[in-house]
């Protein structure tokens, strides 16, 4: 057997080394990717300058890319402002569901449960764009417009809403898109607190709702990554936020008014960006903007996790 | 289930009447009755299996949260049901060690220990919960370990030390009745030997009614002041150490003190 | 104090439930809005639905969706060929050196690509595959599913692997098999884990939209069976279609969601059975 041993590893050094190729096709993509948005996209910075990100007009111009103005900032704001508003109300949305499945729910209905879940994780996103644009954008249009006629004062809903199509439509609906996925996070890190815990609480004598918040407590850590991974999903949706946001180059500073995202931005004027010069390359640097910002809330994101288990 | 039994004059007697426990059909204590008194430490052993645990978990219980559980029979705590009070409120009254070390993690010393009255509403000041938590790291001989460092994390402590903050934080409910499921299974001898004095203080000087599973013989021949064994669900032998180490009547007793089981 | 505690209690028990079951309802007026709204529009259309393209917009008839189901049907299939052995192979490393420090960077990146927007998997296909190919292709868009796919697919087939009890690993390992051979044995044992994984990298590829914008072309006429040729895809067409002002369209934008929303439901369905009989 000792002698045999050497042979071994060598076939499993060669496994190994077979399987680096497919193995690294995640990483290759993301630097290509990297690479192809930075180098497509700088030529917009180099040419108009910081301009391109702290602007809020758009006005492109196809012949002369002199004359035309494009800025950034309406759709890099609403991406900022969609996302917040879906993590902020899908979070307790989203901690209620793990305390149901986990605390309350018969264990056959928990099941049943964390299936539907998952088939609202599965669901295609232009399902629930289209849920969007069907229903939920036609029954807030006259809350809005109640909204603006009580609230008015309030720069929030100072804005004529136009049927619904607004930033504040866009969160709702991503944060219903991500409620999934914080669930997801929190509940795996929910039903991974040793039962010892539990039981110490409860020998405690703690309520129920005493006792969930020490454990959502305990797992602090991985609600804070659920939410960064919710945000950067947030963020990064496209085809939904572009069918009800409204898209139009507003600085999302009223949330009942039609606003724009950097992917409902690039989904809606990439097709046709060849015909202005440098257009296309302003949407690459958009792209930039948006790979950063994904990649960032990730990373902060798995640190979190690491830290919970480190912790637990 | 709920009667109106808001609060309980200690001491308090432990009464286990005719208890039956199964666990998903399946018979874990097999009719029980046994009391521990007030101011006496009561040793619950024998082999693995027997329903020790479960035994302890049906006093505070909580064993209502294992699936599948059936109770039959009856714990009487200070002449109450225990099946007649409110869950929260037995529980401030019957506190409970286990056999790992749980402080919580994400709260500090000071927390930790400050948890019970908290919840509960036991003290009306600050200093009053300070007191409270001293006197309880004091009966669990930590304090003179932890006194500069309350704000630390539990992390930092040994695991004989942690154990003793989970011993604290039990005792800061003062509680009349405490329920320690092996407490030094995992400790070192040191650490081992500050718990028994601990017990033993609590016993002597609070009046305080302890039940401690253990599995050593030799920590129930230092520690109590009966000796209650169980095999396999049913109560083979029942009385005062003394008694039992030197007369066991019980065949299985007399093999499980030798070591045979 | 106690019966304060105790009232908070029943609220926070009854606030949980309401705000639980209130994030799940969505799910269901999704299906509901989606049905109501997209049956009627198949059988006004009829049997044409399956079989035509679209009417010209604005006109009373509603034509079909065959072009767009027929671009579906290739992009799936192209994709998983593609996507599926090798996020097949990615699980496999992650799984079988799964203490390497590459692995750990591996799982990583993996993890990274599911937050890339997918969009921009769509500029990338367009930067690096239509522009040099000189156009919109089912290929393209295949190519750009592939990458969606990965990370999702190669996670599952991990955690299907990783779930198989590590004594048939020993054993496996005992009878002095490679490793290589071993993984296949253990993804053998996991084979409907794994064949669920093989299930989400197919309900992605049919249900994603954004990595198609830029890449198949929306060719919506063209029933050319050519994976070199532009195409449509059904949730392409969805998208497209469902913010006109044409009545038509509109409708079969809602045909069209009913018809993607059962055909993911049904993947989904399948899975539940592949995967609660193992129990992995």
């Amino acid at each position: 057997m000792a002698q045999k041993r050497p042979a071994e590893a060598r076939s499993d050094k060669l496994f190994y080394y077979a399987l680096i190729p497919f193995a690294s096709t995640a990483f290759l993509i993301i630097l290509l990717t990297l690479f192809v948005l930075t180098a497509k996209g700088l030529p917009a910075l180099e040419f108009y300058g910081l301009k391109v990100l702290t602007s809020t007009r758009w006005l492109p111009n196809e012949f002369d890319p002199e004359k035309a103005v494009y800025g950034l900032l309406p759709a890099i704001a609403g991406t900022l402002v969609t996302a917040i508003i879906a993590v902020v109300i899908a979070l307790p949305l989203s901690l209620s569901l793990t305390v149901l499945v986990e605390e309350l729910a018969p264990s056959r209905v928990r099941d049943i449960l964390s299936s539907l879940v998952d088939v609202m994780a599965g669901m295609p996103t232009i399902v629930y764009g289209v849920w969007g644009i069907g229903f939920l954008a036609p029954i807030l249009a006259p809350i809005y417009s109640g909204l603006q006629s009580t609230l008015g004062s309030l720069p929030l809903f100072s804005c004529e809403p136009t049927g619904g199509f607004s930033i504040l439509t866009a969160g709702l609906l991503l944060a219903i898109m991500i409620i999934p996925f914080i669930f997801a996070v929190v509940k795996e890190a929910y039903r991974a607190i040793p039962a010892t815990y539990r039981e110490a609480a409860l020998s405690l004598g703690m309520t129920r709702y005493e006792y969930t918040r020490l454990l959502m407590g305990m797992i602090k850590p991985a609600i804070i990554a659920g939410v960064l991974l919710g945000f950067g999903r947030a963020a990064s949706e496209t085809v939904a936020v572009a069918l009800v946001v409204g898209n139009a180059f507003n600085l999302p500073l009223c949330i009942i008014g039609p606003g724009i995202t950097v992917s409902s931005l690039i989904a809606n004027q990439f097709g046709e960006a060849n015909l202005y010069p440098l257009m296309q390359n302003v949407l690459y640097l958009g792209g930039l903007v948006l790979l950063v910002l994904g990649l960032a809330s990730n990373f902060l994101g798995i640190l979190m996790l690491t830290r919970v288990r480190v912790r637990v | 289930m709920e009667k109106a039994v808001t609060e309980l004059k200690p001491p308090l007697e432990v009464q286990i009447r005719e208890l039956r426990v199964k666990l998903e059909g399946r018979e874990i204590l097999k009719g029980v009755s046994l009391s521990a008194k007030p101011g006496a430490v009561t040793a619950v052993m024998g082999p693995s299996g027997s329903g020790k645990s479960t035994l302890l978990k049906t006093i505070n219980r909580l064993i209502e949260y294992y699936p599948g559980v059936e109770v039959e029979g009856d714990v009487v705590v200070g002449g109450v049901s225990a099946f007649e009070m409110d869950p929260y409120l037995l529980r401030r009254y019957v506190a409970m060690v286990f056999q790992t070390p749980n402080p919580f993690p994400h709260l500090t010393i000071y927390d930790n220990v400050a948890l019970g009255p908290r919840i509960h509403g036991l003290a009306k000041s600050k200093k009053e919960l300070d007191e409270i938590v001293r006197w309880a790291l004091e009966k669990a001989m930590l304090w003179d370990e932890v006194k500069d460092r309350l704000n630390d994390y539990p992390s930092k402590l040994s695991g004989g030390q942690q154990q003793r903050l989970s011993l604290a934080r039990a005792l800061a409910l003062r509680p009349p009745v405490l329920l320690l499921d092996e407490p030094t299974a995992n400790i070192d001898p040191v650490n081992t030997k500050k718990i028994e004095e601990a017990i033993i203080g609590l016993a002597r000087e609070e009046g305080t009614t302890v039940l401690i599973v253990t599995h050593t013989p030799q920590q129930a021949a230092r520690i109590s002041d009966y000796i209650a064994v169980l095999y396999e669900g049913r109560l083979v032998e029942w009385g005062p150490t003394k008694e039992v180490v030197l007369r066991p009547r019980h065949e299985i007793t007399r093999a499980y003190l030798k070591g045979e089981i | 104090m106690y019966k304060r505690r105790i009232m908070k209690d029943r609220l926070f028990t009854l606030a949980v439930s309401v705000l639980g079951l209130l994030a799940l309802a969505p799910l269901f007026h999704i299906i509901y809005t989606v049905t109501v709204r997209g049956v009627p529009a198949i059988l006004e259309a009829g049997p044409s639905f399956f079989t035509e393209p679209p009417a010209p917009p604005g006109s009373e008839r509603l034509g079909g969706i065959a072009p767009a189901l027929l671009g579906s049907f290739w992009l799936a299939l192209i994709s998983t060929m593609l996507g599926i052995p090798l996020a097949f192979l990615v699980g496999l490393f992650l799984y079988e050196f799964k203490e390497s420090r590459l692995a750990r960077l591996v799982r990583v990146f993996t993890m990274s690509l599911l937050e890339i927007p997918t969009i921009l998997v769509g500029m990338l296909v367009y930067t690096i595959v239509v522009i040099p190919l000189g156009g919109f292709s089912v290929a393209a868009g295949a190519i750009a599913l592939a990458i969606v796919m990965l990370p999702y697919v190669a996670t599952y087939v991990e955690r299907a692997l990783d779930s198989v009890p590590a004594t048939y690993r020993e054993a496996a390992l005992g009878l002095g098999l490679s490793r290589a051979r071993t993984s296949l044995i253990i993804a053998g044992i996991a084979r409907r884990g794994v064949l669920a994984g093989f299930l989400i990298g197919f309900a992605k590829a049919i249900g994603e939209t954004a990595p198609l914008l830029f890449t198949v072309g929306s060719a919506r006429n063209s029933l050319n069976p050519s994976p070199f040729e532009p195409g449509d895809a059904v949730p392409l067409l969805v998208f497209q279609f469902i913010a006109t002002p044409y009545e038509n369209w509109i409708k079969l934008a809602w045909g069209a969601a009913f018809v993607l929303t059962v055909t993911v439901l049904t993947v989904f369905i399948a899975l539940r059975v592949v995967v609660r009989e193992v129990r992995l």
